[in-house]
C-alpha cells in the first residue's frame, strides 16, 4: 500500500515526529525552568505541552480519517504504534489536567520525557494502517484499550510523584539539595500520587472487565490466564496491596511510594514485557 | 489460638497486602513456565529433572492447583472477615452521624480557622448559614441553635462514600463465587461441524465425555472471507438450530465477536477447516460380498458379510509422502504415494494393526491376508466449522460483580467523606466568634489546600462585619 497514496498514511508519521519535538522542548523548558527559577520558562513548558497534546490529537484525528479514505475505518487503537502513540497522548493529557491542580513544574520534568520516549519508539515501528482480523473486530476494542491506557498513564503520572518523593525525603545536598528545595512538600507528593493512583485504579479496572466481556464473546471464557490478562491481574494486586497499604501504618511514604514504581514496572511489563517475552492472545506486538 | 484470635488475624489489613502481594508473585511464575503442555514438551524445555519438578509442584496449571486455589480461599475468607467485622460498626456510624465537635476539635484538628465578626447573635443567625453555604458549596445543616448564644452548623459531603470499600469487596466476593458456580455447573465443549451436518451433542474439554445439548445445531454454510492482501476479513457459520428429531426452531449467524445463545449455551467461532469423507470399496475375500462405504473419520461401519466386525478411517492424508529414509531403500524417485487414509479393523476383542489404503494403488489393498479387502475409491474435503460450546450459568454473577465493583471503587477512592464543624457564639459586647473546622478522610493533604480556599471565600463572604480587615488576602 506504500505506492498507493504518498500525500496520505505518510502525513501521520510527520505529524507525530513533529509532535516528539514540541514535547521535548516542552521537557526542556521545563528543565530550564528548574534550573534559572524562572516562571515563564515554565509557562511557556506548559504553552508546548499543551500545543504538542493539540497537534497530536490532529494526528490521530488524521490517521483516523485515513482508514476511511482506504476504505478500512476503524479506531487507531489497534497495534502496538497506534497504541504507544494513545499512551504518549493519554500520559501528556492527565498530566496537563493534573498539574493546573499541582502547580509545580518540576514534575514536568520528570513527566515529558515519558511522554517522549513513548513517540520516539514509534519511529521503529511500521506506520501502515492494517485491517482489523476478526478477532478485533468489535465494539469493545476502544472501550478496552481507552480505559486500559487512562489507567497505565495514571500510574506513569504516579510513579514520576513517587520517584519526586523518594528524592524530596532522602535529604541531600548539591544537585540533590537543590531539586529539593523545589519541591512542594514530602507530605502533599505522596498524597498526590496516592490520588492519582486513586483514579488509575478504576480505569485499570474497568479496563480488566472490558477486556473480560470482550474475551468472553470472541472466545467464550472471560478469564483463561492468558500471559496479558494475568500480568494485568499482576498489576492490579500491586495497586491494590498499595490502597490498603495507605490504610495499614508505616506503609505509607516510603513503601507506599516503591509500591508504586513496582506498580508502574510491572505495569509497563504487562504494556510491553509480555509481548516481547511471553506468547499469548494479545500478538499484536510481533507485527 | 481461640476463635476471636483468628478472627482478628484474617481482618487484618496486613494479611490483605500480604495475599495480594503473594498472589501477585506466584501469578509471575505461572507466566514464565507455559502452562498445559505435556509431560513430553515439559521435558524438552527443562530436561527430565525439570519436568518432574514441574509435575511435582503441580506448575503446569498453576492457576488451578490446590495452592493456588487456597490462596484466593484465604482472600476470600479475608474479605469476608473485613467485610463482616467493620461493616456493622461503619453503618452505625453512619446512622448515628457525626457526633457534636466538642473544643478540641477547633483547637487540635488540622484544618480550622477563627474569626470574631462585629454583630449579635440575631443578625449573624441567617448571614453566618449563607456565608457557610456559599463557600462549602453546600448548605449546613444546623446541629443547635441556642437564642441569643449562637449555633453550631454541619457541612458533609459524600458521606456514603464510606460504604465503597464494602460494595467493592462483597462485589468482588460474588466474582469469585460466580466463577465458582461455573466451574460447577457450566461446562465447555468443542464442535466441529461439516456444512450440512447437525449435531445434538458436544464433546467436552476435560476428558472424553459426550453431554446433550438437548437440541440439535445444524451447520448449513460456512463462510470465510478475505481481505485483498490476504488478512482474514470475517469467518461466518449459518446455523440452524431444531428440536432433536423434530422441527427447526431457529436460524442464525455465529460469526467472531459475535455468538449466539440458546437456553443458556452459548456457541462462538473458534475455528475452522476441512474434513475428508473417504469412498471405499469393501469386500468379504471368502464370501464375495461387496459394498460401497462413504464415511468420514472415526466413523465406524460394520464390514459386509461379517457379524461383529468393523472398521474406520482414524487418518487421511491428501497426499502421503514416504519418509525419506524409507525412500532410500524402495529406491523410487517418485515419494508421493496421493491421497491415503488409514483404516483400522476391530471386533469386541479388540483392534487389529491398523494400515494404509491408497486411491492410486488400488491393487496394494487386494495382495493382504485380511478377511477384506479394501480400495479407496474416491475422496472429498468437506470445509467444516469449528464452534466453542459453553454453558456458564455464574455469568451474570460475575458481570453484576464487575458492575458493583467499579461503583464501589468510584465511591471509595474518588468521592472522600468531608465534614466541616463551624460554631458561631456571643463573645462578648456585640462580639460574635466564628470557629470552623474541616477535615477528609481519605485525602488530607489535597483536602488541607481546598480547605484553604474555603475558609478565605468565608471570612469574603462575612468581610463586612469581620473585626479585623481582610488585609493582604
Amino acid at each position: 500500500m506504500a505506492e498507493e497514496a504518498p500525500g496520505g498514511p505518510m502525513t501521520e508519521p510527520t505529524l507525530i515526529r513533529l509532535c516528539m519535538f514540541v514535547y521535548m522542548g516542552s521537557w526542556v523548558l521545563y528543565l530550564l525552568h528548574v534550573a534559572f527559577r524562572k516562571k515563564a520558562m515554565g509557562l511557556a513548558g506548559d504553552v508546548a505541552a499543551v500545543a504538542g497534546l493539540l497537534l497530536q490529537t490532529l494526528s490521530i484525528g488524521v490517521r483516523w480519517m485515513e482508514s476511511y479514505r482506504m476504505g478500512i475505518g476503524r479506531v487507531p487503537l489497534s497495534n502496538l504504534y497506534e497504541s504507544m502513540i494513545f499512551f504518549a497522548w493519554t500520559i501528556a493529557l492527565i498530566y496537563l489536567i493534573f498539574v493546573r491542580k499541582f502547580e509545580n513544574r518540576l514534575l514536568g520534568a520528570f513527566v515529558m520525557p515519558l511522554v517522549f520516549l513513548a513517540l520516539a519508539s514509534t519511529s521503529l515501528m511500521s506506520p501502515e494502517i492494517q485491517p482489523l482480523v476478526p478477532a478485533l473486530q468489535s465494539n469493545w476494542l476502544a472501550a478496552h484499550v481507552i480505559t486500559c491506557f487512562l489507567g497505565y498513564a495514571a500510574f506513569a503520572v504516579a510513579f514520576s510523584l513517587s520517584l519526586l518523593y523518594l528524592l524530596k525525603s532522602r535529604g541531600g545536598k548539591g544537585a540533590e539539595g537543590f531539586l529539593q528545595a523545589h519541591l512542594p512538600p514530602a507530605d502533599l507528593l505522596d498524597d498526590y500520587s496516592y490520588r492519582i493512583i486513586t483514579v488509575g485504579f478504576p480505569m485499570l479496572t474497568l479496563g480488566i472487565i472490558t477486556g473480560a466481556a470482550w474475551a468472553n464473546e470472541a472466545w467464550g471464557t472471560y478469564w483463561s490466564w492468558d500471559p496479558k490478562e494475568t500480568w494485568s491481574l499482576i498489576v492490579w494486586l500491586i495497586y491494590a496491596a498499595y490502597l490498603h497499604a495507605r490504610l495499614a501504618r508505616g506503609w505509607q511514604g516510603r513503601r507506599a511510594a516503591w509500591l508504586s514504581i513496582i506498580g508502574f514496572a510491572a505495569t509497563m511489563f504487562c504494556y510491553l514485557g509480555v509481548n516481547l517475552f511471553l506468547s499469548g492472545l494479545h500478538s499484536y506486538a510481533t507485527g | 489460638m481461640n476463635i476471636n484470635r483468628l478472627y482478628d488475624r484474617f481482618s487484618s489489613v496486613r494479611l490483605t497486602i500480604f495475599l495480594c502481594i503473594l498472589l501477585a508473585i506466584v501469578s509471575i511464575v505461572g507466566t514464565v513456565i507455559p502452562q498445559n503442555l505435556t509431560a513430553e514438551q515439559y521435558s524438552n524445555l527443562y530436561g527430565q529433572g525439570g519436568a518432574r519438578l514441574v509435575a511435582g509442584l503441580g506448575l503446569s496449571d498453576l492457576y488451578h492447583s490446590v495452592g493456588f486455589v487456597l490462596l484466593l480461599c484465604l482472600l476470600a475468607a479475608n474479605l469476608v472477615a473485613c467485610t463482616s467485622k467493620r461493616l456493622p460498626r461503619t453503618w452505625r456510624s453512619l446512622r448515628r452521624g457525626a457526633s457534636p465537635p466538642s473544643d478540641t476539635a477547633f483547637e487540635n484538628w488540622k484544618c480550622r480557622e477563627a474569626f470574631v465578626c462585629s454583630a449579635s447573635a440575631e443578625e449573624m443567625e441567617d448571614r453566618l448559614e449563607g456565608a457557610v453555604a456559599k463557600a462549602f458549596g453546600k448548605r449546613p445543616r444546623r446541629k443547635s441553635v441556642e437564642e441569643s448564644r449562637g449555633q453550631v452548623l454541619l457541612v458533609e459531603k459524600n458521606r456514603y462514600a464510606r460504604l465503597g470499600p464494602y460494595v467493592a469487596h462483597v462485589s468482588l466476593l460474588a466474582i469469585l463465587l460466580g466463577t465458582l458456580w461455573g466451574a460447577v455447573q457450566g461446562f465447555k465443549g468443542d464442535l466441529l461441524l461439516a456444512e450440512g451436518e447437525a449435531s445434538s451433542e458436544v464433546w467436552l474439554r476435560t476428558g472424553a465425555q459426550r453431554v446433550p445439548l438437548g437440541f440439535q445445531i445444524r451447520c448449513d454454510r460456512f463462510v470465510f472471507e478475505q481481505y485483498p492482501n490476504g488478512t482474514p476479513k470475517e469467518y461466518r457459520s449459518e446455523v440452524t438450530l431444531s428440536e432433536v428429531e423434530g422441527e427447526a426452531i431457529k436460524s442464525g449467524t455465529i460469526r467472531v465477536n459475535h455468538p449466539f445463545t440458546y437456553r443458556g449455551i452459548t456457541f462462538y467461532q473458534s475455528t475452522y477447516g476441512s474434513l475428508p469423507e473417504v469412498s471405499l470399496r469393501v469386500r468379504d475375500r471368502a464370501g464375495g460380498s461387496e459394498s460401497m462405504v462413504t464415511t468420514r473419520l472415526n466413523a465406524p461401519f460394520l464390514l459386509p458379510g461379517s457379524l461383529g466386525e468393523r472398521a474406520m478411517v482414524v487418518a487421511f492424508q491428501e497426499n502421503l509422502r514416504i519418509p525419506e529414509e524409507m525412500a532410500r531403500i524402495t529406491s523410487s524417485s517418485n515419494r508421493s504415494l496421493g491421497p491415503a487414509a488409514r483404516l483400522v479393523v476391530f471386533n469386541d476383542k479388540g483392534f487389529d494393526e491398523p494400515f494404509w489404503v491408497f486411491r492410486d494403488l488400488p491393487d496394494m489393498g487386494k495382495k493382504t491376508e485380511r478377511t477384506h479387502e479394501f480400495v479407496m475409491k474416491d475422496f472429498r474435503l468437506m470445509p467444516y466449522t469449528g464452534l466453542q460450546v459453553v454453558k456458564d450459568p455464574g455469568t451474570p454473577l460475575v458481570w453484576m460483580g464487575c458492575t458493583f465493583l467499579v461503583i464501589g471503587f468510584l465511591m471509595a477512592l474518588l468521592m472522600d467523606h468531608e465534614i466541616v464543624w463551624v460554631a458561631g457564639e456571643v463573645a462578648g459586647e456585640n462580639e460574635y466568634r466564628v470557629r470552623v473546622a474541616g477535615r477528609a478522610v481519605r485525602h488530607p493533604g489535597i483536602y488541607a489546600a481546598r480547605f484553604d480556599r474555603q475558609k478565605l471565600r468565608l471570612r469574603r463572604g462575612l468581610s463586612q462585619w469581620l473585626k479585623k480587615p481582610l488585609g493582604d488576602l
